[in-house]
């Protein structure tokens, strides 16, 4: 749910239930006063009844009146206790009113119940007064006030929408820096105006986080460029040191085997330690520069480099090659086409194939393999491979690391047994 | 030829030098920035193989003091820094060539082999191995002053052999040198063995001796027993 609603619903109940409640007791105060009102007219009506009776002892005639009544009843003598009391007031319009015929309507009213006694006659007073008018007033009080209600309401929700977005303005400009915070990136996030308490300290606090985040990031990667760093000197020791040992000859069918081991085993270290370095500096955008250049060529001498390896392990190569000419880093590209082609002979069988398509928008490298889709989302992770695999594990990270270095998208599909890989320039 | 061996890392070191050391070579080391500049202000030497890290200082300042008393050694920086722009100001500097960590010697000593060339140049772009000889600006080759066509890897391969004679070359220091960094593409390197064997057949049909000789499964020889 959404702050603002969440702020409105509880906001716009609360009035609602405030504003109902000072409703009823306004209405009911009201109501009190004008019947209070009203009970005050009827015992002046009563008062003139007893000094009429008083000073004429004789019953006062009885005009029929539009919101005033008055019946005399004989009644036992004690019988009648004074009383107010809510009554109906029978109103008989005139023709006019009643248009066709006389028609009997019944108002509210508010009646005293009273006695007089008439020379030796007890009779029972009822004097009722029509409460019509209340009833009109009240109404259009309780209009009003409703359809303040209402406007209040419309006010409330209305200034409440266009003030929390305002006010929310520089949270919502931070999440949109936050989406887009790329922890390689070494710009700090911009701290968007502001000029409330609260979200000066949320920017403070994202922006200390974040620096944070990125110096332990930048530790991270500096270790590791350190430890690949210092991990070169020894293992050209060892280089140097077999290529000496070679000089000595007379070796034995079994030397000479493990001698074959560990020059694999060092030449499979030192590529993965140059992989190593390399990530961390296409990571830490180290390598700058671009210049035109034409990629069919570029592919072409790649094509004629590896030959005879294509040669060794058979594979039918099939080449189409549009005209594409790109602004870019030359020596990433390169490291980039020699991951992909590596990747897709490395993990080709013996007689398979190999598609390279460059066109106009995308450079597409199909390889045939195993005969099972790698999961998309694990193809492009460090030391992801296959457990038969002599690679690095780091190749088609590193490809990765390059497209998005040098703006392209690098994306890969399975096909007809056919593994795709397509650079998207 | 004499050489100077400017690296830190004994293990390192010693192995260079015993793999340039042979008769009609001087080899020369320096273990230190200050020893390194002592001698490089008092001798002067046909290459230099200049380490970049050094306690003591910068192998630049070294190629930079070269460079400003206009002493014509030829320099290699071997460096642990595998980065263009590290590469680029070494070149910039004057260097001769640059080559990264770890490496295989017999690719060290190609490379110093071709920068001496290129220094005692002497009008002459031929170089001569018995009845090999080899034009390195036409990169063609003649035995007994008989054309041997040799396609552009097998030219490499023979230049590489020459440059490395006596030595055992292992099969991946070839493959490294010819196929570079795509070489990690492929499980073993048995199929350098078909180009080997048709650069000898080349050779051997143009009247040459057989100077290439496998060893132990391990690498080549190219030599004159």
């Amino acid at each position: 749910m959404k702050l603002l609603s969440k702020y409105n619903r509880v906001t716009l109940v609360t009035t609602i239930v405030v504003m109902l409640f000072t409703g009823i007791i306004y209405y009911v105060a009201i109501k009190l006063i004008l019947v209070e009102d009203i009970d005050k007219d009827l015992a002046v009506e009563e008062h003139e009844i007893f000094e009429y009776v008083r000073i004429n002892h004789v019953l006062p005639q009885v005009f029929e009146s539009e919101d005033q009544q008055i019946h005399f009843e004989e009644a036992a003598p004690g019988s009648v206790k004074r009383d107010y009391l809510d009554t109906l007031f029978r109103n008989f319009p005139s023709e006019h009113h009643g248009r066709h015929h006389r028609h009997e309507v019944f108002e509210s009213g508010r009646g005293l119940i009273s006695s007089v006694a008439v020379g030796n006659k007890y009779y029972r007073v009822l004097i009722v007064k029509s409460t019509v008018e209340t009833e009109d007033l009240l109404t259009i009080i309780f209009g009003i006030t409703a359809g303040v209600i209402l406007l209040l309401l419309l006010v409330l929700f209305m200034t409440n929408r266009l003030l929390l977005n305002r006010l929310w303005q520089p949270f919502h400009n931070l999440l949109k820096e936050l989406r887009s915070f790329n922890l390689s990136d070494p710009n700090a996030i911009p701290q968007p105006e502001t000029n409330i308490d609260e979200f000066k300290e949320l920017n403070q606090a994202v922006s200390a986080m974040s620096s944070r985040v990125k110096n332990d990031y930048k530790d991270l990667k500096t270790f590791t460029e350190n430890a690949s760093h210092e991990l070169l000197t020894p293992i050209a020791v060892i280089n140097s040191k077999l290529d000496t040992l070679l000089q000595t000859e007379h070796f034995s069918d079994q030397q000479s085997k493990l001698l074959n081991d560990l020059y694999s085993a060092v030449s499979r270290l030192t590529r993965l330690n140059q992989s190593l370095l390399l990530l961390v500096k296409i990571e830490n955008r180290l390598l700058e520069g671009h210049k035109n250049i034409n990629l069919a060529t570029v592919i072409d001498d790649l094509v004629i480099q590896f030959e005879e390896i294509f040669n060794d392990k058979q594979l039918n190569v099939n080449v189409e090659l549009g005209e594409k000419e790109l602004d870019t880093n030359p020596y990433l590209t390169d490291v980039l086409l020699n991951n992909l082609f590596s990747n897709a002979i490395r993990h080709n069988y013996q007689g398979g194939k190999i598609n390279i398509k460059l066109r106009a928008n995308q450079l597409v490298i199909e390889n045939t393999g195993d005969d099972i889709a790698l999961k998309p989302e694990q193809v492009f992770k460090r030391f992801s491979k296959s457990s038969s695999s002599e690679g690095s594990g780091l190749g088609l990270t590193i490809s990765k690391e390059i497209c998005e270095n040098l703006g392209f998208e690098l994306l890969y599909t399975f096909k007809n047994g056919l593994h795709i890989f397509t650079i998207s320039f | 030829m004499k050489l100077l061996i400017v690296e830190d890392e004994k293990g390192l070191r010693e192995s260079i030098e015993e793999y340039f050391a042979e008769a009609g070579n001087i080899c020369e080391t320096a273990s230190s920035f200050a020893e390194a500049l002592a001698k490089v202000s008092l001798y002067r030497y046909d290459c230099i193989l200049l380490d970049i890290t050094l306690p003591g200082g910068n192998g630049i300042d070294i190629l930079k003091t070269i460079k400003q008393k206009e002493y014509n050694d030829g320099i290699l920086i071997i460096s642990a820094k595998n980065s263009l722009d590290d590469r680029l100001e070494g070149l910039d500097l004057g260097a001769d060539d640059y080559l990264v960590k770890p490496f295989h010697l017999s690719e060290l000593r190609a490379r110093v082999s071709a920068i001496i060339r290129r220094k005692s140049f002497n009008g002459s772009n031929i170089l001569l191995f018995n009845e090999i000889a080899i034009d390195l600006l036409a990169k063609s080759i003649k035995v007994k002053d008989q054309a041997v066509k040799l396609t552009r890897k097998e030219y490499a391969l023979l230049l590489y052999f020459v440059a490395n004679k006596g030595k055992v070359v292992s099969k991946n220091a070839i493959a490294e040198h010819l196929w570079g960094d795509g070489i990690d593409m492929v499980n073993n390197f048995d199929f350098i063995y078909s180009h080997i064997k048709n650069l000898r057949k080349k050779l051997l049909e143009a009247g040459c001796n057989d100077y290439i000789h496998a060893t132990y499964g391990m690498g080549y020889k190219f030599t004159e027993q």
